[in-house]
């Protein structure tokens, strides 16, 4: 998913990334009303161009614009509060349905929207190395890292498993419930034994090099916090202070 | 290691160690036996060993014979890891490894494992060499100047910024050697290092391992069946059979390939000669197996093969080489029809793989996978030698009699009912080829099958291809052995970055790829280059 490149949203602090995330995440689904969500989309569009990636790479946001429509629909259609707006045969629309189909539709979307621009800017190395240098244990980290290294290689394994199934001409077209059992065990047992195997290789190197001799670790690749990173927590901080305020004076 | 000692003792007289006496030994094994749980042998038998610092020691012999295992032992990790019952002693650096902290045994002994990519930790190449040092609690400015020094030693200096996803596989290796370098061990073991590699990455290892020897007079043991390549260290050479360690005066066996030893493989021959073609959909082909017009093929990116044409007769056994990544496999995979062509064309007896289904192609083309474990699928060993004639519904009682001599020939007659997973790696090998020859294919595909195989094994497995090819199939096999190839094909198809650059007879073949340049596919196994 991660889209290299040196943007000032490539550059900046894989933590700040979360904490925007999490923050704008938070925001969306405190705060009830239908300009939270809209607002935070409006921001997180607005910070499409500091991330200067491709608008074709975005595959998948087409089809939840088109599930957010949906949603904002039967919203409208299922509440029936404020002032009546539109009457279409049986159906009537109202501003409390509007502002509910605003507020769930625009939450969805902002969240993909930032979610988006946080896995396609942030390198998931650079995050596992600075959660693990912001303090989360490292064989957290390096349980992360591993995960990251194998996924491709077991969807490799798993294509390779496939051709020679078919080389021996074990079907998948045929047959009923017993048969897929079958097929699933045939499929799944080569999978395990080789990653079994993997996992056996894979603890005589890290222990062979000293993993987990220590409770810490130190870090040669230094994710660095920078001026650009205080601003963009600064920046935080200050609308996650305004939001309190207001929230609380309501 | 002389000069060394003179220094030494020259700038600490007073040290009574540093006398010009030959030191002890680095490694130092005494009458040290393993069985692994639940296993009715011992895997290592009353092995005696000791090496002297600076020795460099070559470890020869059959697979399953024990040599992993020794190396597993002298890095500590039998004794941690491993369930089973050990006698003995064993000593490295002066520490008992039984009863060492793994991490303590490393500060003396690494270990570069024979497969890169199960052995990487990180998804960079400097997180990697970096790795073993940021675990050792090292400050980045010795991790780096360490570093630095691990990248020269295996020639890598300029990978360093790459992830390593995107590295070729002698690029792994060389990176997996540097990250166990960079921990500065006393004592290098090296299990098979290149028998993932191509003949051009192989040469590169055996390099980086002549360059580590020149820099530093570190103890280096080399677990390999490509002697050829170490005669040039004039090494120790040591042999280890079913677990027991013998002294070998002469690097072992120069032949490569040898008529196998095993009995029942005449009764197998003539059970190979009589395909029984009667019951086959399409008649016997008076034409090519293979045609290919014009192929290019990609995956989900630029294409990875560009305008190859050839066609196959039966009768010929040929010999694929190339570098990894040139697009031999993908070539095979078009032959079954995993992958249709994306431009020209593959017909196989007649069957245009654009429009037939892989099933109905399978019937014909047997393809057997580089890794064993990805291919066993059945629950008792017959099962999985006679699964694919049933599922072709070519089974029958010939087919029966031709599954019964197979697993004869393969060793495995008395273990029709174990599980295949219950097979050493080498019986495993024998059993997905069996499991391919059962129905009499008329194309035989091999993707690197004699990866990790000693060299009787190796000559089995080619004695029966050999047995298909003369009974009229026709066969490709993927191989990254020159030597081998010379021995046993008919042609050579030698694959460069995707297009075909050589298709002819076997000795022209590689009289071509001399011309080309290519050394490296080129060396015998006397060790000299034709």
């Amino acid at each position: 998913m991660y889209h290299p490149g040196h943007s000032w949203l490539h550059r900046l602090h894989p933590l700040v990334k979360l904490a925007w995330l999490v923050a704008g995440t938070v925001f969306v689904f405190v705060v009830r009303s239908p300009w939270a969500g809209i607002g935070v989309l409006a921001l997180a569009l607005l910070a499409f161009p500091l991330s200067r990636l491709p608008l074709g790479g975005l595959r998948g946001t087409g089809f939840f614009a088109v599930f957010a429509v949906v949603l904002f629909l039967i919203q409208v259609v299922a509440h029936r509060t404020g002032t009546l707006l539109l009457r279409i045969g049986p159906l009537r629309v109202t501003t409390g349905g509007v502002s509910a189909g605003l507020y769930v539709a625009g939450r969805l979307l902002s969240v993909i929207w930032m979610s988006y621009l946080f896995v396609l800017t942030t390198e998931p190395n650079a995050l596992a190395y600075g959660l693990m240098q912001a303090g989360l244990p490292y064989r957290y980290g390096f349980a992360l890292i591993t995960a990251l290294r194998l996924v491709p290689v077991f969807e490799q394994e798993g294509q390779t498993v496939y051709q020679a199934q078919l080389a021996r001409g074990i079907a998948y077209d045929r047959g009923g419930p017993r048969r897929f059992v079958t097929l699933a065990r045939q499929f799944f047992l080569p999978l395990l034994v080789s990653a079994l195997g993997k996992v056996d290789a894979l603890a005589v190197s890290m222990e062979g090099r000293c993993f987990g001799k220590y409770p810490r670790r130190t870090f040669l690749r230094q994710v660095r916090f920078t001026r650009r990173d205080a601003l963009a927590l600064g920046v935080l901080g200050l609308l996650s202070l305004a939001t309190l305020v207001t929230q609380l004076n309501r | 290691m002389q000069t060394a000692l003179h220094a030494s003792s020259h700038a600490a007289p007073a040290a009574p160690c540093a006398t010009e006496q030959a030191p002890g030994p680095i490694i130092a094994i005494r009458d040290f036996s393993f069985r692994f749980r639940g296993s009715p042998r011992h895997a290592l038998n009353d092995v005696n060993l000791e090496i002297a610092p600076g020795e460099f020691v070559v470890l020869t012999g059959p697979s399953g014979g024990g040599k992993s295992t020794l190396a597993l032992a002298l890095c500590g990790f039998l004794f941690n890891q491993v369930d089973g019952d050990a006698e003995g002693e064993v000593l490295a650096g002066g520490l008992d490894v039984r009863r060492t902290p793994i991490y303590d045994v490393a500060e003396v002994v690494g270990l570069v494992q024979q497969n890169p990519e199960a052995q990487f930790c990180t998804l960079t190449v400097e997180d990697e060499v970096a790795f073993g040092l940021e675990n050792r609690c090292l400050d980045p400015g010795e991790i780096r100047a360490r570093l630095d020094w691990a990248f020269d030693v295996v020639g890598a200096r300029h990978l360093a910024d790459r992830p390593l996803a995107a590295l070729s596989g002698g690029e792994k290796q060389r990176v997996a050697v540097a990250a166990v370098m960079a921990a500065r061990p006393k004592v290098l073991i090296f299990d098979e290092p290149t028998s993932n590699l191509d003949p051009t990455a192989t040469a590169q290892i055996f390099d980086v391992i002549a360059a580590i020897r020149a820099l530093e007079r570190i103890t280096v043991i080399v677990i390999e069946h490509k002697t050829a390549y170490l005669e040039r260290f004039a090494p120790r050479w040591l042999r280890l059979v079913d677990g027991r360690l013998t002294e070998a005066a002469h690097p072992p066996s120069n032949h490569v390939f040898s008529p196998p030893a095993r009995p029942g493989l005449s009764h197998f021959g003539s059970a190979l000669a009589a395909p029984d073609a009667t019951r086959r959909s399409t008649a016997p082909p008076a034409g090519p197996v293979v045609t290919v017009d014009r192929l290019s093929a990609a995956y989900a990116g630029p294409p990875v093969l560009h305008d190859v044409s050839l066609s196959v007769q039966p009768g010929e056994l040929i010999a694929v080489m190339g570098d990894n990544g040139s697009g031999k496999s993908t070539f095979l995979q078009c032959l079954l029809g995993l992958l249709r062509p994306a431009g020209g064309r593959v017909e196989i007896l007649g069957h245009d793989t654009r429009t037939t289904p892989v099933s109905t192609l399978a019937r014909e083309v047997a393809y057997v996978f580089q890794n064993p474990d990805h291919q066993l699928f059945a629950d008792t060993v017959w099962d999985e030698a006679s699964l694919a004639p049933r599922n072709f519904r070519l089974w029958d009682g010939a087919a029966e009699a031709r599954v019964a001599s197979l697993l004869e020939a393969a060793g495995l007659a008395e273990r029709h009912t174990d599980h295949p997973y219950r097979l050493s790696y080498g019986e495993k090998r024998r059993l997905t080829l069996a499991a391919v020859l059962s129905y009499a294919p008329r194309l035989i595909l091999l993707d690197e099958i004699l990866i990790g195989q000693d060299p009787d094994n190796a000559a089995l497995l080619l004695s029966w291809v050999q047995a298909c090819v003369a009974a009229g199939s026709a066969a490709l096999l993927v191989n990254h052995a020159p030597a081998l190839a010379r021995q046993v094909a008919t042609r050579l198809l030698f694959f460069d970055t995707g297009r075909l650059s050589i298709d002819a007879p076997i000795a022209e073949g590689f009289a071509q790829l001399a011309a080309l340049g290519r050394t490296a596919y080129l060396v015998t196994e006397s060790g000299g280059r034709l």
